[in-house]
């Protein structure tokens, strides 16, 4: 197939791929947005574990006969500040709780869907996403929600940051740690839960960490990392949203396919660039 | 102040000079009593529980302004722990701690305007990955006022030896300028109180003693009260005014020179401690 111009001009054209493309932009830039403090607190797997634990909610929406978004939001809230606790609380490494918790959602989902009779999404655009789906509601929702993230972390800026480096450090200059750590996570949860219907359970997990580690490796400031990471993540969902309408592609994976794209090249370029490392190397006191 | 204690004063006196005076009356008096001069610090009847052991018990010391004190003690024996306790970053399981004239509360709470005059610097701090935060991102995160921002991170860097060093990623340094560059990220607004955990960890001798020297002039030239926890005895010695020697109990507390004895540390850590010291080996810093 080999598309042209005019089959793009009709696809833009259409009201639905007009509603998935703004929801591609909103929702990759709010997951870029989060995962730059999510990766940068080690929260990767966290995410993940929200994910696969959000066909939970999922299943409970369908077996309820209520509109999934609605459940699913006050669903990932509940569960992020129970797994949230239990983390803190645990003496067993945070991994591999997490990868128990995340494991277990997925199997006891798959099996009360398998129990329950076939209706509403399948499960394939569960684990993978229709962002085609999206109603207006969805992307009011989630245009609240960038907004929020956007005020809540730019208000919130220096105890983020001193979190990120050091808890410790970040206590002595007198950041409420729990308090800080409780506001992201909800951030993070609604966000999980709203971008589900983008990428699917299986994928949410990438949309949030990739465009961040993209930007991590070539960033040299932190404004400028939070930035590039919302924009890896609108950037590469919008081209993705095009690219699976144009070759006719699953539209979560070509999100994040195009996501992983820019990481390469990110990759390719911080191999390039590196001013500080040879200045350090040469540095009297350079230890270890 | 009781005549003993006077006549005790003055001999230490005419040895360390009349700063060292009012570190000596913060050691010897109770802690109850240091409060009719001004007191930095003042730790009452301190315990700390962590991991389900007790950890710190029954600790009580002051410190005096512009002193530097010296926590020192065998591995386990608890001075993290003190120092976290004491900053409200662990919770207490009893005693009290003043800072600055202010009961730190059972949450660690503090009023701003007084936690803003402490500065730490923790036992580890080394960001990880490729942590994208310039050093002068970092440093103004300290505290800088919004007004001449700039200016003040820039001065701090300077006062702390880091210029060239302002758009570097802290994980690009080495561990000597990262120490460097949280000196700088506490200079960079005025404090009063410092408290460092095992600063000189990880630093080669040079960085060591780079670092060591750095200290005992942003000391002098910003008033700083330190209390400092090292296994570096050493250094102790030459630097600091006075020391507390912990194991889980506050075990002895005074000057170097009395607190360092082969005998005090024989009973700190246990076992026969000499500490050899070359004839060359000046004996305090100038």
């Amino acid at each position: 197939m080999n598309p042209d111009a005019s089959a793009l001009l009709v696809l833009l054209g259409l009201p639905f791929m007009q509603r998935a493309l703004l929801a591609g932009l909103l929702t990759g830039g709010l997951g870029g947005l989060l995962g730059s403090v999510a990766v940068l607190r080690q929260m990767a797997f966290f995410s993940d574990a929200l994910g696969h634990a959000s066909l939970l909610g999922l299943t409970l929406a369908v077996a309820l006969g209520l509109n999934p978004t609605l459940v699913l939001l006050p669903f990932a809230v509940v569960f992020a500040l129970v797994v949230n606790a239990v983390v803190r609380r645990s003496r067993l490494p945070v991994d591999a709780l997490l990868n128990i918790i995340y494991s277990a959602s997925l199997a006891i989902a798959v099996l009360a869907l398998s129990r329950l009779p076939r209706q509403g999404p399948g499960l394939e655009a569960l684990l993978f996403g229709d962002i085609l789906g999206v109603t207006w509601l969805d992307l009011g929702l989630i245009a609240g929600l960038l907004l929020l993230a956007v005020v809540l972390l730019a208000r919130h800026r220096r105890s983020q940051i001193l979190l990120c480096l050091d808890e410790p450090l970040a206590r002595s200059r007198g950041v409420d740690a729990e308090r800080q750590q409780l506001l992201f996570v909800v951030l993070l949860a609604l966000a999980v839960a709203l971008a589900i219907k983008a990428v699917g359970v299986l994928l949410i997990s990438a949309f949030i960490v990739m465009p961040a580690c993209g930007a991590r490796l070539v960033s040299r400031g932190f404004s400028g990392y939070v930035l590039l990471s919302s924009a890896i993540g609108a950037g590469g969902a919008v081209i993705g949203l095009l690219a699976s309408g144009l070759f006719n592609l699953p539209s979560g994976p070509a999100l994040v396919v195009v996501q992983l794209l820019g990481f390469v090249l990110a990759l390719l370029a911080s191999a390039t660039d590196r001013p500080g490392a040879a200045a350090s190397a040469s540095s009297p006191d350079r230890v270890g | 102040m009781p005549a003993r204690l006077v006549a005790i004063a003055k001999s230490h006196k005419q040895r360390h000079g009349s700063q060292h005076l009012a570190i000596f009356a913060a050691a010897a008096w109770p802690p109850s009593l240091v409060g009719m001069g001004e007191t930095i610090l003042e730790v009452s009847h301190l315990s700390v529980r962590q991991g389900g052991l007790l950890a710190v018990e029954d600790v009580s010391f002051a410190l005096a302004p512009e002193t530097d004190t010296a926590l020192v003690g065998p591995n386990g024996a608890g001075k993290s722990s003190l120092v976290q306790a004491v900053l409200g970053l662990i919770p207490r399981q009893g005693g009290s701690v003043r800072l600055l004239g202010h009961a730190l509360g059972p949450r660690g709470q503090l009023p701003p305007p007084v936690r803003d005059q402490i500065a730490y610097l923790p036992q580890l701090f080394a960001p990880r990955g490729r942590f994208p935060l310039t050093v002068a991102e970092f440093v103004a995160l300290g505290g800088a006022p919004a007004a001449g921002r700039r200016q003040a991170v820039q001065r701090s860097l300077e006062l702390c030896a880091c210029q060239g060093l302002e758009r570097r990623l802290l994980s690009e340094l080495s561990a000597g300028q990262l120490k460097r560059v949280l000196l700088a990220f506490c200079v960079v607004r005025p404090r009063r109180l410092l408290v460092l955990d095992e600063a000189q960890a990880g630093l080669d001798a040079q960085a060591a003693e780079q670092f060591h020297n750095l200290l005992f002039d942003l000391r002098r030239s910003q008033g700083w009260t330190i209390l400092q926890v090292s296994h570096d005895l050493d250094m102790v010695r030459r630097s600091c005014d006075r020391v507390l020697c912990l194991n889980r109990r506050l075990r002895c507390a005074g000057s170097p020179d009395h607190a360092l004895s082969p005998g005090q540390l024989a009973q700190l850590y246990g076992h026969h401690y000499a500490p050899y010291r070359h004839q060359h080996e000046p004996a305090a810093q100038p």
